[in-house]
């Protein structure tokens, strides 16, 4: 770094919180890479110009994406996931549903691809020192779709303090708000700012307000319910006309507040399927310009399709497979072990999907994370080993269990490569195959052996809490270690990425020990998109993004 | 004819009425629960209990029952538990989307399946029956999903004649919208050729083999004279009873064709309603389905009666 270069930096760090200024520490002395600097930078709410100093001092230069040769005008037909149930922001919890909320909803803030913040609603914001309060300061001058509401302070408090709501039945935030923050607890504190007094310490909160929680769309204070009829939100479109079960067409927000983003094209015209072959023989024959989401079993031809493009997202989304640990023969960890030690994650990949999903390490702090560990070693097939622990707990022969799943996706596939798996070492898998509604119902939390499926999050705590925690709502593998749910409670709190790193590498090690849960892969989301459409943005989170997509000319 | 006509409503009253009890045991016979299924796997227990309770499903079975039959003895269908829109505007929809397809796949099928039947008939043993009679049952035992899927990927993939999407916006015109609606009907013509020719095929060589096709040839009318009054008036009596029945079909019970071109008919909607476990959208839509296969069966009847005085008098004796 030259002088002039580091007198910047200096000048930059005068004005920074002890929080931000060790995160600049840390990224100058190279102990965390680019990509995680912007990340968690983005997170602490540190600006955009000193976040340019920074990089700039130290030699790097941020990407901006390009748009390409996107013409104005044109709308654009979309397939998608029919909606699961009645379009509302707080009532939403599929994709089908989110992705259309995220077109005339907006966020605080966008966490993209990479689980960087992008400042939407928000302009800033800060934690206290401990991290048990946050400050937002909110934009100004944003106009609703309807043309004339403007978005205020008071919108922002309504909104979350609904969100965090234990009364209204179907509530779907409080899978992120319970014992993050309760209701009453986000207050105006001018025109301009926002506070959000948490529960706990939590280091990851904006997260929990961006478009990972996807049910927080900033609302009108005076909104009741209803929106299906209304569309309202500040985003770059709004509703022409939605018949249920059947299409949405939304037309372009003309009074978007963003002046320098407005948005290509004219409108989009989201049409529903039920049934993933259909959209993709529709998109095939043309009659579809993008297919928001598609597997890697139904779209073979999609992927070697010269005429389409692949937009391909690595996810948190995943699968895990709980062993119950209070149950014979489960009890014993090196029972466990034998288990996750005998299947061959790389093949499974490969089979299953492709090559699009990332081998995963029996933990949910997956590598994308910034958080993550990832000097910790990597569990690899070992037969010999596998069964040298089954006779070490005392069953060199093996055993016989039923293992319970739901018909979802890949995951009859996948029970059945573990029960060809564990066949090698002596134990015999019967399979129990339901729908998944019944798989809830009946096997989730009681059954022995089990694999149910988890969706994207885009910072690790829920999937670090529910399934994991002794007292966690849906620890089916009813795990009960205190040393865990200590090092848990540190990882929360930890509100800079060196104090996570050093509770996530515990963490990681502790359930590679332990193994309540076999974690063999996470997905990558896959969009299919013509090759003369541009600049659609995807997240794991599943929302696509089509404010700067069009038709190239 | 009044008392036939009579017999035969209070016959499909009854049937409607045991059809009723029939799906509402089934929905509920259904794994898995309402509340779970709208708030998804992971929502707390409590708050779908309370759900539950608001939607009024964990309240006795008889109570239900008696709740949703008198709620369609006035005409109230209820509102659909996933969607939060009255059942009767989901149906409409759909019925009138499934009516659609069923006409255009009915004006396609039945000229073509009688025409093929009397021309096999006529050429009883030749090349051509061999041709129309094998092809249309080797057509008939294929799987509608497998023809779809060709038929699309030959169709609308690779020769871009016919459009997949068929849906199409509602203010289009009624040519274009027909247009949109071939590709779709083609499976079910070719289920229904096979079928319907077959019937024809055997009604007309019954004809041509009676005494009065034998007179009329005798007494040296024109074959074309036989065949068109004498022959096709008494061999199409099957038929029709054929058509009827798969009237009913073609309205309610078109899952795969539905669900292959994405069309929004009563068939889709089922499909989802079972899914979702949509009680109320499953029951009334079921119910729909029977009402239309009866007064479907109740039309076939009355024409057949009319065709065959030897049916409608056969109460007087």
């Amino acid at each position: 770094m030259d002088i002039e270069a580091q007198r910047r930096l200096d000048a930059v760090r005068v004005r920074r919180s002890e929080l931000e200024n060790s995160a600049i520490d840390e990224f100058v002395a190279g102990r965390v890479s680019r990509r995680d600097f912007i990340r968690y930078a983005s997170v602490i709410g540190l600006s955009m110009p000193v976040l340019a100093v920074v990089l700039e001092a130290c030699s790097t230069s941020s990407n901006p994406t390009t748009g390409g040769n996107i013409k104005k005008g044109g709308r654009l037909n979309v397939g998608h996931q029919t909606p699961a149930g009645a379009m509302d922001p707080i009532l939403t919890n599929d994709l089908g549903r989110l992705t259309i909320l995220g077109q005339c909803g907006e966020y605080l803030a966008f966490s993209d691809k990479d689980l960087h913040l992008r400042p939407v609603l928000a302009t800033s914001w800060t934690p206290n020192a401990d991290g048990s309060a946050w400050t937002f300061k909110i934009r100004q001058g944003v106009k609703y779709n309807d043309g004339t509401t403007p978005m205020t302070v008071e919108d922002v408090v309504a909104t979350f303090n609904r969100l965090a709501d234990p009364s209204i039945t179907g509530n779907n935030a409080l899978s992120n708000f319970k014992g993050v923050l309760s209701k009453g607890n986000v207050t105006k504190v001018d025109s301009q700012t926002v506070k959000f007094q948490l529960d706990a310490p939590n280091g990851n909160f904006p997260y929990l307000v961006s478009s990972d929680n996807y049910n927080a769309i900033i609302l009108p204070a005076s909104y009741n319910g209803g929106w299906d009829k209304t569309f309202i939100g500040t985003g770059p479109f709004k509703l022409k006309n939605y018949v249920v079960n059947d299409h949405v067409s939304l037309d372009k927000n003309p009074t978007y507040w963003d002046s320098s983003n407005q948005p290509y094209l004219d409108g989009l015209d989201f049409k529903f399927y039920e049934s993933e072959p259909s959209a993709i023989l529709a998109f095939q024959a043309g009659s579809l310009d993008v297919y928001t989401q598609f597997s890697v079993s139904n779209g073979q031809g999609l992927l070697s399709d010269p005429n389409t493009t692949v937009i391909d997202i690595p996810t948190s989304a995943h699968r895990q497979i709980h062993m119950r640990t209070d149950v014979a023969p489960f009890t014993d960890k090196r029972i466990r072990q034998a288990m996750a030690l005998s299947i061959d994650r790389s093949a499974i990949i490969q089979g299953l999907w492709n090559g699009k999903a990332q081998i995963a390490n029996d933990h949910p702090i997956f590598k994308m994370y910034p958080s993550s560990d990832t000097t910790v070693a990597q569990r690899a097939q070992d037969t010999t080993k596998a069964k040298d622990l089954l006779a070490q707990a005392g069953v060199p022969n093996g055993f016989s269990v039923t293992l319970y799943t739901e018909q979802v996706q890949e995951i009859p596939n996948l029970a059945q490569l573990l029960q060809a798996a564990v066949k090698a070492i002596g134990v015999t898998i019967t399979l129990s195959i339901s729908d998944s509604g019944t798989y809830y119902d009946k096997y989730w939390l009681t059954s022995q052996l089990g694999i149910t499926d988890y969706g994207h999050r885009g910072v690790p705590n829920t999937f670090l809490s529910a399934p994991l925690v002794s007292t966690g709502t849906w620890n089916s593998a009813h795990f009960n270690n205190p040393t865990y749910d200590g090092l848990y409670k540190n990882y929360v709190k930890a509100i800079d990425l060196p104090a996570q790193k050093a509770v996530t590498g515990q963490i990681e090690k502790l359930l590679l020990d332990e193994t309540p849960l076999i974690i063999p892969y996470n997905y990558d989301f896959l969009t299919a998109v013509k090759k003369k459409v541009a600049g659609v943005e995807t997240t794991g989170m599943g929302h696509v993004n089509f404010r700067l997509a069009g038709i190239t000319s | 004819m009044l008392r036939f006509l009579l017999r035969r409503v209070a016959l499909a009253a009854v049937t409607l009425w045991l059809l009723s009890v029939i799906i509402f045991v089934a929905s509920h016979a259904l794994p898995g629960d309402v509340g779970r299924r709208i708030l998804g796997p992971f929502a707390d227990p409590r708050a779908v209990a309370t759900l539950d309770h608001s939607l009024g499903v964990d309240r006795p079975l008889l109570v239900q029952y008696f709740d949703w039959v008198g709620g369609l003895l006035h005409g109230d269908l209820g509102t659909s538990l996933s969607f939060h829109t009255p059942v009767a505007e989901l149906l409409l929809r759909g019925f009138g989307n499934s009516l659609k397809l069923a006409a255009v796949a009915f004006v396609i099928v039945v000229p073509l399946s009688i025409f093929g039947g009397v021309i096999a008939a006529l050429r009883r043993g030749k090349l051509l029956d061999r041709v129309i009679t094998v092809g249309g049952l080797s057509a008939t035992a294929m799987p509608e999903f497998v023809t779809s899927i060709i038929l699309i990927l030959v169709l609308s993939v690779t020769l871009k004649l016919l459009p997949i999407s068929v849906q199409v916006p509602p203010d289009t015109d009624p040519l274009t919208q027909i247009y949109h609606l071939i590709l779709p009907s083609l499976p079910l013509v070719l289920v229904l050729f096979g079928y319907i020719a077959r019937i024809t095929r055997a009604g007309t060589i019954e004809a041509l083999e009676s005494d009065y096709t034998r007179t009329a040839v005798l007494k040296g009318l024109p074959w074309r004279t036989v065949v068109i009054r004498h022959v096709l008036r008494n061999s199409l009596m099957p038929t029709i009873a054929v058509v009827a029945t798969q009237t009913g079909y073609l309205i309610g019970g078109l899952v795969v064709i539905e669900t292959m071109f994405n069309y929004q008919g009563i068939g889709q909607l089922l499909f989802t309603a079972v899914s979702q476990k949509d009680f109320p959208l499953i029951q009334a839509g079921v119910i729909t389905v029977g009402v239309i296969y009866l007064v479907a069966t109740l039309l076939a009847d009355i024409s057949y009666s009319l065709l065959n005085p030897r049916i409608r008098l056969a109460g007087r004796e």
